[in-house]
């Protein structure tokens, strides 16, 4: 990055608190006491006029989440999860509202500082924002919407398209899948139903913005894409919540469906506040000749735990996980990603790269695995962790299992340092020691954000600026 | 070389029922479901789970695993859920003089 670009964006001179941390006064239509029973489940069922078969499917959820265990791996953070100090049901409109004129005016401002009706206007096709449990607003262009494009929230997907829905929903990941994919399925609320018809190739990314505002909240948003054959749809997501001194959770659940010769490309920026745990099940399935990419950027949370996987389930399907973790003080990013190969000459990639400094753990978690039957899979997983102190974190779990013997796998991986003669070759040229450290870190993950959108590449940028406010190697 | 072997009464399983057969090193679950009985192997492909102990849905003939939720059709074998992805056997049932049997190898 130039120094000029840097100068640019000292000037902005914010941080998290005030440019993401703030919080808009609760005018909510409704907000359920913390705590999770089968009445609030029923509730959120009964607010949102569900068929009886989607009722029973919550119930039955709750029932396998309340009988699971809180999973002992991953992170030592996850015991500090407290489920009766949540609330899992805030309503704050009545509706999405189709222009941003018919969202609540508080709502609506704090997506205006968020830049987010900007966006819409300049490179997006369609937009869905989420403040707390619902969806507020949601738009999509007219000539989409003519081609047969379908981008609704996900309550909106059920009411108006429930035979697409009932097919496909919770096939890729069912409400058992793990604790809290049972949660998600249990109180689920919010979140995307994108339907591209066969053929249509949805130029300009989708966006969905996911905003907490209410302290204790818990945001369960359930996105479901599916993409017929030979379509193209770029999905891409941001999330922010103020910060305050008490945990919110966030736990989502995604599908993805890749019909033949289909592709998906799926970004996130998560930028949760620091007292968010974030703990999200994302899985796609690819089906013969469709390519799955997941990007996956995480800044930040106090604990995330997210591993995004694609199942190659048709012959020369391909999947792809870029994955940028940057952990901070007091925060965990367990991230990574999983690849399954089930269909013959299938082939994938894992880039992931994980950032840690004032005392921050990054962990890449990884499953590769190859399938009896699989013959001919290709694949490539790279994981790269730069710890920029002493007192930081970094650690690998790669998983690899191969059943089949006529593949082609590489696995690569290297922890290094800011090392003092990288800063001092920089600093030799006359760069200040803060701005050598930031161009070390952006070569470092030039290879992820290169992948992103321009706009979400200088917003990613940015926030790993301010990240780094501060950091010396 | 098949063999048949006896599992028990047809009035001992009825609609709804399941339960879990073990013969030589094998693990097999027999389902009545809606009055066809069907039978298939007892581990899920996906980590092992014991089907037999998961939930049956009659309506579909369907078993989920209780261990990560995989469905499984009971007449085929086949995961209609991720994430289970390989079907697990079957086994031919006969049902003679009001017993069930299978046919096992």
């Amino acid at each position: 990055m130039a120094v000029t670009d840097n100068e640019r964006l000292r000037e902005i001179n914010s941080d998290y608190t005030e440019r993401y941390g703030f919080h808009d006064a609760e005018n909510y239509l409704y907000k359920a006491p913390k705590g999770l029973n089968r009445e609030i489940v029923e509730k959120i069922s009964e607010f949102k006029s569900e068929p009886q078969w989607m009722r029973e499917f919550r119930l039955k959820a709750l029932d396998h989440f309340l009988a699971r265990p809180q999973p002992t791996w991953g992170s030592p953070m996850l015991a500090e999860v407290d489920y009766d100090d949540i609330h899992y049901f805030v309503r704050a409109s009545e509706k999405p509202g189709r222009s941003w004129d018919d969202v609540p005016e508080d709502v609506k401002r704090t997506f205006d500082r968020l830049g987010i009706p900007e966006a819409e206007r300049k490179f997006l096709a369609g937009v869905g924002a989420q403040y707390e449990s619902e969806v507020v607003y949601h738009q999509v262009r007219e000539d989409l919407e003519k081609q047969g494009v379908i981008f609704l929230d996900m309550d909106s997907g059920l009411r108006e398209h429930e035979d697409i829905v009932r097919k496909h929903f919770a096939t890729v990941i069912p409400p058992n899948d793990n604790k809290l994919a049972a949660l998600n399925s249990a109180v689920w609320s919010g979140g995307s139903f994108v339907y591209v018809p066969e053929g249509v190739h949805v130029e300009m990314p989708l966006q969905a913005y996911f905003r907490i505002n209410t302290e204790n909240m818990g945001q369960f948003e359930r996105t479901l894409i599916i993409a017929e054959p030979g379509s193209y749809v770029h999905y891409v997501e941001g999330c922010t919540a103020p910060t305050y001194s008490s945990s919110s959770l966030h736990s989502a659940v995604v599908e993805l469906i890749a019909k033949p010769g289909a592709r998906i490309r799926y970004t996130t920026v998560q930028n949760w506040s620091t007292n968010v745990f974030n703990l999200v099940t994302k899985r796609a399935v690819a089906y013969e000749d469709a390519t799955v990419e997941w990007v996956d950027c995480n800044l930040g949370s106090k604990l995330t735990m997210k591993y995004p996987s694609v199942y190659l389930m048709g012959e020369r399907a391909h999947g792809e996980i870029l994955s940028i973790a940057f952990a901070g003080k007091d925060q965990h990013q367990d991230a990574g990603g999983k690849i399954i190969h089930v269909a013959p000459n299938t082939t994938s990639n894992i880039f992931a790269k994980s950032i840690s400094k004032d005392g921050g753990r990054g962990s890449y978690r990884g499953l590769l695995e190859i399938a009896k039957g699989a013959h001919g899979a290709r694949s490539k997983v790279v994981c790269d962790a730069l710890l920029l102190d002493e007192h930081s974190r970094s650690d690998t779990y790669p998983t690899i299992r191969i059943s089949e013997d006529d593949v082609n796998v590489g696995h690569e991986a290297t922890v290094s340092k800011v090392g003092e003669d990288q800063l001092f070759y920089l600093m030799s040229h006359g760069i200040p020691e803060d701005e050598a450290s930031k161009l070390i870190v952006n070569g470092f993950i030039e290879p992820i954000t290169k992948e992103l959108p321009m706009e979400y590449a200088v917003e990613m940028n940015r926030l790993i600026e301010l990240q780094m406010e501060g950091s010396i190697g | 070389m098949p063999q048949v072997i006896d599992v028990c009464p047809l009035s001992e399983l009825q609609p709804g029922e399941m339960r879990l057969v073990e013969w030589d090193d094998l693990e097999i679950g027999v389902f009545n479901c809606g009055g066809t009985v069907y039978a298939i192997e007892d581990r899920c492909s996906h980590d092992d789970g014991p089907l037999v102990e998961g939930e049956m849905d009659q309506e579909t003939c369907t078993i989920e695993c209780p261990r990560h939720g995989s469905l499984f059709d009971l007449k085929t074998g086949k995961p209609l859920t991720l994430p289970a992805y390989v079907p697990v056997d079957t086994f031919p049932v006969i049902i003679e003089d009001e017993t069930i049997k299978l046919e096992v190898e």
